[in-house]
């Protein structure tokens, strides 16, 4: 757990890194769509500057324009000096929400919501209910998702025998003395619960996977200033997971804040060795499967184009697997700038409604481009978000979680 | 000071979605990317945010009415304060000013308004075989109207030469609001004072530049690079001097010395001889292969009559690649050798590069302070990076007397303040030393004729 005071000299190592050169201005989504100074990351690595200088007050309007970030990392990649936005931005919404005493009521009730498992559990029945009987295309920003299942997806593309004959796979290499643990994403558990039971299934299907009863990632906590929370439930899912070697989710979000455990524990000696040992057995599922040779149960004569989830591809720097792995289950075209963000980031695209849908509209144009049958992403948010586009563009492609293709 | 009404009058002339006066937005735009600390209050009483000639006339207007100051400003990439809102004021963004209008590829030029980022222009004319040349280090982000404000120089200076060698023509709005059109697209032209070439490299003190009109070249169709390495400086130079009047003319050629190729060697993890004293990367280019070999060859036996060490001529474009991301990653791997770091920009006659390196090794000496120099060795302008800690108050006293040492020792061997970022805010204080006191004056009487009241960029290139 972080005092204000680190949390400062956190940001102040971060911001003062910027030389303002202004490069970000190029290549940041939400500049693009609003193009103010306070949008890009120059502008906020420099209000964040100004706050510990005295020059900004920090007043609601600040917090405000710390939270309006997609975290997506595209100026970090394309920095001259690899300044870290992000992580500047997390721990000054950190500070500024200890501070003022201010975590919006919203994330507050997101972030309660996701450290109760019952409470995931509960809310994954109703957005079921919801689903059966049809009102979440009533619900506005898609908050309640379709879901296009897997039964749905060979049905409609099963294609040739000569395809769809199960292959031989060859045998996995690390599996034979390691244990797998499956990490449930609470997005995956609420929304996609499809989807999670196709990753079950596909480990299963190598190894004896174990599923312990894990509670949420943390992500939304630490990325909204409740680092409190965050902390607790880190704590008790490395104790719950030590009994494994590999950890596996297919929720991009969570693959890359868990392997960030050993760097937010790397100051307190009592968690610093055992965080650090549960973030190196952390793999992305695609990164898994890849490593173990696992081949997709079956090439379909769909077209299928990917979506680059911002903490897959920039945070983990997991890009080919993925690719890999689709181009194995069906005809995979690859979509102009599949690595920008969607614009759903978490809650951002319940907060910025408008600024989300005009990154989205970018990406729907993309996807519609390569008249793709299917979009794959790996992740809960990307995933609404893509069911969002599919809708706007009247149904010219369906959305579904790389699980259920594999 | 912009009071309500002239706000009110402001909304009416561009539309109230870009008149921004929050605390927020007065602070984003109240920096550039020069070593002026953003704790200095520089903030402007009102973004303006015009998307045309007349509204940039109607805004210019109320401002000379009312005797309010307007800086103008594209993406404030600038490396001495020249878009930073000094007196506060109104800061005039041109960032919507971002359409290329006409490339008329018979007379080889483009038309394009001032907000256009320097590579998308590059990349339109290009796609048409055509070269716009001048390539600041900022170029990804920096845009048109501030490469003419500045006059933006780049590493292809040494064949190509800068901005001004290629601006044929400007649409400018006066202090007083008045529109009007310099140059042309007729080669020949002298029609009057050649104004075109006093808004150049003016900072925003005359006028506001709207659209420019830029001369293009045949785009050349093969390039390449070569590396060489030197275990003294002068053989490096000497190298440069013989290749340039024996005809090699290269597109560029870039020299480190000593610390910076050490530094960037570090950063890029490379296994580097000790000995190596200067490193320089040339770009050939030609109309055919057959013409880069001729050059590479002459290089390298030219190299060769001064001791070069070491010669690579990049047999593949990722060679290519590799070689210029040492010259990429420099100016980060120096940043990141000290807390602070004040990169300058000296400007000197071709032939007194390696005399001006060693002055400053002998400055660097004197304060006991590192100054990491590289630099377009072909056309004489220079970086050197004093290196300090500014929260040691031992540094913070004498950083500033080591930089003045610096321009008293360009300016003694015939050299300059600033070769491409201008004079802005940071350098200032050595004008006078530079243009004398009726060099100055001849500059301030320009300024009052085009702008009585002084409400352009006030407090910028001289001292009040």
């Amino acid at each position: 757990m972080k005092s204000q005071q680190e949390l400062l000299q956190k940001v102040q190592e971060i911001v003062s890194q910027c030389d303002r050169c202004g490069t970000c201005l190029t290549v940041c989504p939400l500049y693009g769509v609003k193009d103010v100074e306070s949008s890009s990351a120059r502008g906020k690595n420099n209000l964040a500057l100004g706050l510990l200088l005295g020059v900004i007050k920090p007043t609601p309007e600040v917090q405000e324009a710390m939270n309006f970030c997609l975290l997506c990392r595209t100026c970090v990649d394309n920095c001259p000096t690899k300044v870290q936005t992000d992580e500047a931005m997390m721990a000054i919404r950190q500070y500024l929400a200890q501070t003022s005493g201010n975590v919006s009521l919203e994330y507050k009730v997101l972030g309660a919501l996701m450290k109760n498992r019952l409470l995931v559990r509960l809310s994954a029945g109703a957005l079921g209910v919801m689903r059966a009987i049809g009102v979440n295309k009533l619900i506005p920003h898609g908050v309640v998702p379709c879901e296009f299942t897997r039964e749905q997806y060979t049905a409609a593309f099963a294609g040739p025998m000569a395809l769809g004959a199960p292959v031989d796979r060859p045998a996995p290499a690390v599996t034979a003395d390691s244990r797998v643990a499956y990490f449930r994403g609470c997005g995956m558990e609420m929304m996609f619960p499809d989807a999670a039971n196709k990753t079950r299934e596909i480990l299963s299907s190598i190894t004896q996977p174990l599923f312990p009863d894990n509670t949420c990632c943390g992500l939304l906590h630490i990325a909204h200033g409740m680092q409190d929370d965050f902390y607790q439930m880190a704590k008790e899912n490395i104790r719950l997971f030590e009994n494994a070697d590999i950890v596996v989710t297919d929720c991009a979000s969570c693959s890359s804040t868990l392997k960030h455990f050993g760097k937010c524990f790397a100051e307190d000696p009592e968690w610093k060795d055992r965080a650090e040992a549960f973030s190196k057995k952390v793999m992305d599922l695609t990164e898994y499967l890849v490593k173990v040779g696992y081949t997709p149960r079956q090439k379909t004569n769909a077209t299928i184009t990917f979506h680059e989830p911002c903490h897959l591809g920039r945070g983990q720097g997991v890009r080919k697997q993925p690719r890999e792995l689709l181009k194995a289950a069906g005809n995979y075209v690859e979509m102009k700038g599949a690595d920008a963000c969607c614009g759903g980031a978490g809650s951002f695209h319940i907060d910025y409604p408008e600024i989300s849908a005009s990154l989205l509209d970018k990406k729907r144009i993309n996807i519609e481009n390569t008249h793709a049958d299917i979009v794959v992403t790996e992740c809960p948010t990307c995933l609404v978000q893509m069911n969002k586009a599919a809708e706007r563009s009247g149904g010219k492609f369906k959305v579904m979680h790389i699980s259920q293709v594999l | 000071m912009v009071t309500e009404e002239i706000k009110k009058q402001l909304r009416a002339a561009v539309g109230n979605e870009y008149v921004l006066d929050s605390e927020i937005d007065r602070f984003g735009y109240s920096y550039d990317s020069s070593f002026v600390s953003i704790a200095d209050k520089n903030q402007p009483e009102v973004v303006v945010r015009p998307a045309t000639t007349e509204e940039v006339a109607a805004v210019m207007k109320i401002a000379n009415a009312n005797g309010i100051a307007v800086t103008p400003r594209g993406t404030s990439s600038g490396r001495t304060g020249g878009s930073i809102p000094l007196a506060g004021g109104i800061a005039l963004s041109l960032t919507r000013f971002d359409k290329i209008l006409e490339l008329d590829e018979k007379n080889m030029m483009v038309w394009a308004e001032a907000g256009v980022r320097t590579i998308d222009l590059y990349n339109h004319c290009a796609a048409k075989g055509l070269f716009y040349p001048p390539d600041p280090a900022s170029w990804k982000y920096s845009t048109l109207g501030g490469n003419i404000a500045e006059n933006a120089g780049g590493m292809r200076a040494v064949k190509y030469g800068v901005t001004n060698n290629y601006v044929m023509g400007l649409e400018v709005v006066l202090a007083n609001g008045d529109i009007i059109h310099t140059g042309g697209k007729a080669l020949k032209n002298v029609t009057g004072y050649n104004l075109t070439q006093l808004f150049v490299g003016s900072e925003g003190t005359l006028g506001v530049v709207t659209k420019v009109l830029l001369r293009l070249i045949p785009m050349p169709k093969v390039r390449n690079t070569l590396q060489l390495m030197f275990t003294e400086l002068n053989d490096a130079c000497d190298t440069i001097h013989d290749m340039l009047q024996s005809g090699v003319i290269p597109a560029a050629a870039e020299l480190m010395d000593k610390i910076s190729f050490q530094a960037v060697a570090r950063h890029r993890k490379l296994d580097i001889d000790p000995a190596i004293a200067a490193c320089v990367v040339v770009e050939i280019d030609g109309p055919d292969t057959a013409a880069l070999d001729e050059q590479a060859n002459k290089i390298k036996e030219i190299a060769g009559r001064h001791a070069v060490k070491e010669v690579r001529i990049a047999g593949s474009f990722q060679e290519s690649e590799d070689i210029w991301a040492i010259r990429r990653g420099l100016s980060s791997a120096i940043g990141a050798m000290a807390p602070n770091r004040f990169g300058e920009d000296i400007s000197v006659p071709r032939d007194a590069f390696p005399d001006m390196i060693r002055r400053i090794r002998k400055i660097s000496e004197k304060y006991n302070l590192t100054i990491a120099v590289y630099g377009h060795a072909g056309d004489g302008n220079l970086h050197p990076s004093v290196l300090c800690d500014m929260a040691n108050p031992e540094h913070a006293g004498k950083v500033h007397h080591c930089i003045a040492e610096i321009f008293d020792e360009a300016l003694a061997v015939g050299g300059t303040l600033s070769g491409e970022h201008g004079i802005g805010i940071t350098k200032k204080p050595y004008l006078v030393k530079a243009l004398g006191e009726a060099g100055v004056a001849a500059h301030k009487a320009i300024k009052l004729s085009l702008d009585p009241k002084g409400i352009l960029n006030p407090g910028k290139i001289w001292e009040n």
